[in-house]
């Protein structure tokens, strides 16, 4: 169960043919988590920076 | 990540499709939580309607990027995964179709939100629509059972048995547990900033910055 599938790099690259399919997908699906949390941290630091100027100009 | 590095590296190949199956490991998470995140987004919806709970409307309004996000990974993943095993990237199939009803439902929730200026009224009409839409998470569910669909049927179940080999099957499980808590710490995050800015005004918010 915990033997490697494949034998060297190019062969996990490659994948039988369906590497450009897989990667691909793994690639594109991890940058869009990758971003949403990008996008959530930098809301968070906005909001907290509205939050201050608001109550530092009242 | 282990999830998918033993799904990816380790997991034998599949007699069938050969490695382009691999693709399972994000796609059958990604749909799990595309339809449990509504789920979700349903329950909140109640409680905002029956109780009028505010934090309810607040957490629909964050988990609605989210729910978008990870049904457009579902979707895409599905589609790139039907070029070498179906011959197409798109289908116009029940299972397909319906999900993408439900990623069209995610980005209406949020397009009706942002459409209104009194945020109450607003929150009040996207509960609305939520609980409209909860129909379609049974449609999609049971597609592959109602319909001769190109999509396979399931085939793990939570009551039932289980047609995929423990060798695969355990890293998908642990790929499922892994993006769940992924998309739970994305939801707090999410939900922190915006009930930051809908309490802005309020002498609490100051005590979170």
């Amino acid at each position: 169960m915990f033997n490697l599938a494949f034998k060297n790099f190019n062969e996990i690259l490659d994948m039988g043919g369906h590497g450009i399919y897989v990667w691909s997908v793994y690639f594109i699906g991890i940058s869009i988590i990758f971003i949403s949390f990008l996008i959530a941290k930098k809301r968070i630091k906005e909001v907290q920076k509205k939050i201050i100027l608001k109550n530092a100009s009242s | 990540m282990l999830g998918w590095t033993w799904g990816l590296l380790f997991a034998p190949q599949d007699a069938v499709q050969g490695n382009s199956y691999r693709i399972i490991f994000l796609h059958v998470p990604s749909v799990i939580f595309a339809e449990l995140v509504y789920f979700f987004m349903a329950v909140c919806a109640l409680m905002h309607l029956v109780w009028r709970v505010k934090l309810a409307a607040y957490l629909i309004k964050s988990a609605a990027p989210i729910g978008a996000m990870i049904t457009f990974i579902g979707l895409f993943s599905g589609s790139i995964w039907g070029i070498p095993t179906w011959g197409t990237w798109w289908q116009w199939d029940a299972r397909i179709t319906s999900t993408l009803i439900l990623f069209i439902m995610y980005l209406g929730i949020l397009t009706l939100h942002g459409s209104f200026s009194n945020l109450e009224k607003a929150d009040r009409l996207m509960s609305i629509l939520v609980i409209i839409g909860v129909v379609n998470i049974p449609i999609i569910k049971k597609s592959v059972d109602w319909w001769s669909t190109l999509h396979q049927p399931a085939s793990i179940s939570v009551s039932g048995s289980t047609s995929i080999d423990p060798s695969m099957l355990y890293p998908l499980f642990i790929s499922v547990i892994g993006l769940g808590f992924t998309l739970i710490s994305l939801g707090i995050l999410s939900s922190r900033s915006y009930i930051l800015s809908r309490e802005k005004n309020k002498k609490w918010a100051l005590k979170h910055v």
